[in-house]
């Protein structure tokens, strides 16, 4: 018997994708969630304490609720019983703390029957069937959702086998002395840590980080500026998301100072090259492309599918349009459908792709 | 938000509903306008600032510019509501204004949002309902516009030429003359709502006569030759305009506004009177008088008496015999920014009152004085029986 909806991934994507469904009517029977690790937020929370991350950098609306209101300032508000994150909300200054987000990950869990749907599972291929997918052997599912995550962590190939080399999002401690490769918000948290460690920095960027609040700009988080975007060719598409991809991190005093103050007293300074420091730290992100994900690069193989520059093409609702008609729906959620929404790889972008996939769900079911 | 010019007009459409509504019932309730023109005013200002402002100005809104935004389009509103003469009070506009804002606020950062999960994303758009609500909208404005029509009071179109009065308005209506119409024999207004326009009145015991009716406009008449008053208004509440008065008779007034303390403040501006006992007088009354000249009076120009509260401003007084403006008995009186130039004393009345005063007090009256012009008048000012003048 067919079952109606199947979540390929256990991370944040996947995690908002699922309590965007329960939102949507669906009970935690309908839905199953393959993952390895029942905690959605594992692989964020080791990355995110890494980096000594303290605050999210998205703002209200950076969470796992699959409503826009309440967010976390309002929640905040209320157990604070101050209306100081209202007004840093509707200033879009409000920037929960990891453990604000964490708790509240941890709260959906509970609340949302996650656990109920959960299998540890690693699916290696989704089979194309008559009446959906087939998931190495489960189902068939009519709708599927594939949020990989990230395919692994991004090493500068000249320092893949240097011992001296950390990646930024892999725990470590500073030496005396670091280089951090890199020039986007997680180097530029790595910069701030360091100073804090008493460690001489020297940022190696071989380009000048922009300053924006958020990694794209706002527009494109809506229909005003994604509309353009949609109707952009492939090659023009794929130039832009390259593009965009570009390292920023927000502007502000907080960023500024302890870097200026350390320049000042000769324990921070830029270069292009690296220059022998006893420690290495690339913030240098995450490998790009369906090539590194087994799952999607079988998927491509075997089916085919339009790709461009190492991304899937995807409908503007982010399903595959080769694999998804009335009666099936595979869609792709994360960094992975970047190709429908530029900012996919935030909370914003699962959203993004779990209301469009709920979207799908709902007329079939009415159908 | 980063709102779609389509989403803002949807969003705009879908928020105004509840107002709108309100206003209805409020305007059913009170049998008056008001409400359903402020309503209307927001919504207009609000859908021209849209697309024409708002859209090009903020690719992206943050929540905080709700407020701001909010003050300019309160600003316009009022402003319009001014200059289009909507008869809202004004801690009931701003009352009616701010509940609007505020459940504003609340659909668009949270009902919204909370209905309809792509809402942000979507720039503000609210798909089918978004359609729905602008068609109810429509539909609500096109229904009040027709229901406006259709009460709107019938208007009559006086050809030119001579027609033999006295008209009598006994009901609510439009009198407009075409160049050249005149009545002789007067015009009496018995009913409320009564609008006269461009119309020339000869003769008549008075030349237009109100009585015991309310919410009444004159305006653009010209009146001339009457027995007594060239507009004699009593127990009424009246607005006269850019009119012209000439009367002659020892005994005559050009306009007479009395007995109407309990009513809403009559205005009588942009008027020219000349001649006749008394140009402008008010008797028990709440009245506006400005930005009229009155000239050639042979007692008083201005007269605001019997427990009148009036405000006189900015009028012009010249070549008057006895007194410019007069605030008698018991009046409270501010006068500011007239002119009151060449009063001249009335020796042969023997009257100390009449001496050529610019402006005079009288028996218990109270006159504020601010910024007046009083030149080459026998006496500037005066006071008699514990009358008090006080200047700012």
């Amino acid at each position: 018997m067919t079952e109606p909806c199947a979540i390929v991934g256990g991370g944040l994507a996947g995690f908002v994708a699922y309590a965007t469904l329960r939102h949507g009517g669906l009970e935690p029977s309908e839905i199953a969630v393959f993952g390895t690790d029942p905690d959605p937020a594992a692989v964020w929370r080791r990355r995110a304490a890494s980096i000594r991350q303290r605050r999210m950098r998205s703002e209200s609306d950076g969470h796992c609720l699959p409503t826009s209101f309440p967010g976390l300032a309002v929640r905040s508000a209320l157990r604070r019983r101050s209306v100081v994150p209202l007004l840093e909300s509707v200033c879009d200054r409000y920037h929960p703390t990891v453990e604000e987000f964490l708790d509240h990950v941890a709260e959906l869990r509970e609340r949302s029957g996650w656990d109920e749907s959960f299998e540890a599972a690693c699916v290696e291929r989704a089979l194309p069937v008559e009446e959906g997918f087939e998931l190495d052997g489960r189902g068939p599912f009519a709708h599927v959702l594939l949020a990989p995550g990230h395919p692994g962590l991004a090493l500068p190939p000249e320092l893949e086998h240097d011992d001296r080399a950390v990646h930024a999002y892999e725990p470590h401690d500073y030496a005396d002395e670091v280089e951090v490769v890199g020039a986007g918000m997680a180097a530029a948290t790595e910069w701030l840590n360091a100073l804090a460690a008493g460690s001489t920095v020297i940022s190696v960027r071989r380009r000048e980080p922009q300053r924006r609040p958020l990694n794209l700009s706002r527009e494109l988080f809506t229909r005003r500026g994604l509309a353009a975007f949609h109707r952009t060719g492939a090659e023009e598409r794929a130039g832009l998301l390259r593009g965009w991809s570009a390292p920023s991190y927000p502007p502000g005093r907080a960023w500024d100072e302890p870097v200026e103050r350390a320049a000042r007293e000769g324990r921070f300074r830029v270069s292009s090259e690296l220059d022998g420091a006893p420690q290495v730290i690339c913030a240098t992100g995450f490998k790009r492309g369906f090539r590194h994900d087994r799952l999607l690069a079988a998927l491509v193989e075997e089916h085919d599918l339009d790709t461009q520059a190492g991304w899937i093409v995807l409908a503007p609702d982010c399903t595959v349009p080769a694999l998804t008609n009335d009666d099936r729906t595979l869609a792709l959620a994360g960094a992975p459908a970047q190709w429908a929404f530029p900012a996919a790889d935030t909370l914003a972008g699962a959203k993004y792709a779990a209301r469009r996939f709920l979207a799908r769900v709902r007329a079939w079911r009415t159908r | 938000m980063a709102y779609t010019l389509k989403g803002r007009l949807e969003s705009r459409l879908a928020v105004v509903l509840a107002p709108l509504l309100a206003a209805c019932l409020l305007a059913a309730l009170i049998r008056e306008w008001w409400p359903v023109e402020l309503a209307l005013l927001m919504l207009a200002v609000g859908l021209a600032l849209d697309a024409t402002v708002y859209h090009r100005a903020f690719s992206y809104q943050a929540g905080w510019l709700a407020l701001p935004l909010g003050l300019v389009e309160l600003a316009a509103v009022m402003g319009l509501a001014r200059l289009l003469d909507v008869a809202a009070p004004l801690d009931a506009a701003l009352a009616f204004y701010a509940g609007s804002w505020l459940l504003a606020q609340a659909l668009l950062h949270a009902a919204f949002p909370l209905v309809r999960l792509s809402y942000g994303e979507d720039g503000g758009e609210l798909g089918r309902a978004g359609s729905a609500s602008a068609g109810v909208v429509v539909t609500l404005v096109a229904s009040l516009g027709g229901l406006a029509w259709a009460t709107l009071p019938p208007t009559v179109h006086l050809a030119a030429g001579v027609h033999q009065g006295p008209l009598v308005l006994d009901s609510e209506q439009i009198l407009v003359g075409a160049q050249g119409a005149v009545v002789r024999g007067g015009i009496v207004v018995t009913a409320d709502g009564v609008t006269v326009r461009d119309v020339t009145v000869v003769g008549g015991e008075h030349g237009i006569h109100v009585d015991g009716a309310e919410d009444v406009l004159l305006e653009d008449v010209t009146v001339r030759g009457s027995e007594l008053d060239g507009i004699n208004v009593r127990r009424s509440s009246v607005t006269i305009r850019d009119c012209v008065v000439d009367v002659s008779g020892r005994y005559t007034q050009g306009i007479d506004v009395s007995f109407g303390f309990d009513l809403a403040p009559s205005v009588v501006e942009g008027c020219i009177v000349t001649g006749g006992q008394e140009g402008i007088v008010t008797h028990f009354a709440h009245a506006v008088v400005r930005e009229n000249q009155v000239s050639g009076t042979s007692m008083r120009a201005i007269t605001l008496t019997e427990m009148s509260m009036a405000t006189v401003e900015d009028n012009e007084v010249e070549d008057v015999l006895g007194v410019g403006i007069f605030c008698g008995d018991y009046s409270m009186c501010e006068i500011e920014g007239n002119s009151v130039v060449g009063t001249r004393a009335d020796v042969a009345s023997e009257d100390l009152t009449r001496m050529g005063y610019g402006i005079l007090a009288h028996y218990g009256a109270s006159a504020t004085l601010v910024d007046n012009t009083l030149r080459d008048n026998r006496h500037a000012t005066g006071s008699f029986l514990d009358a008090r003048i006080s200047s700012e």
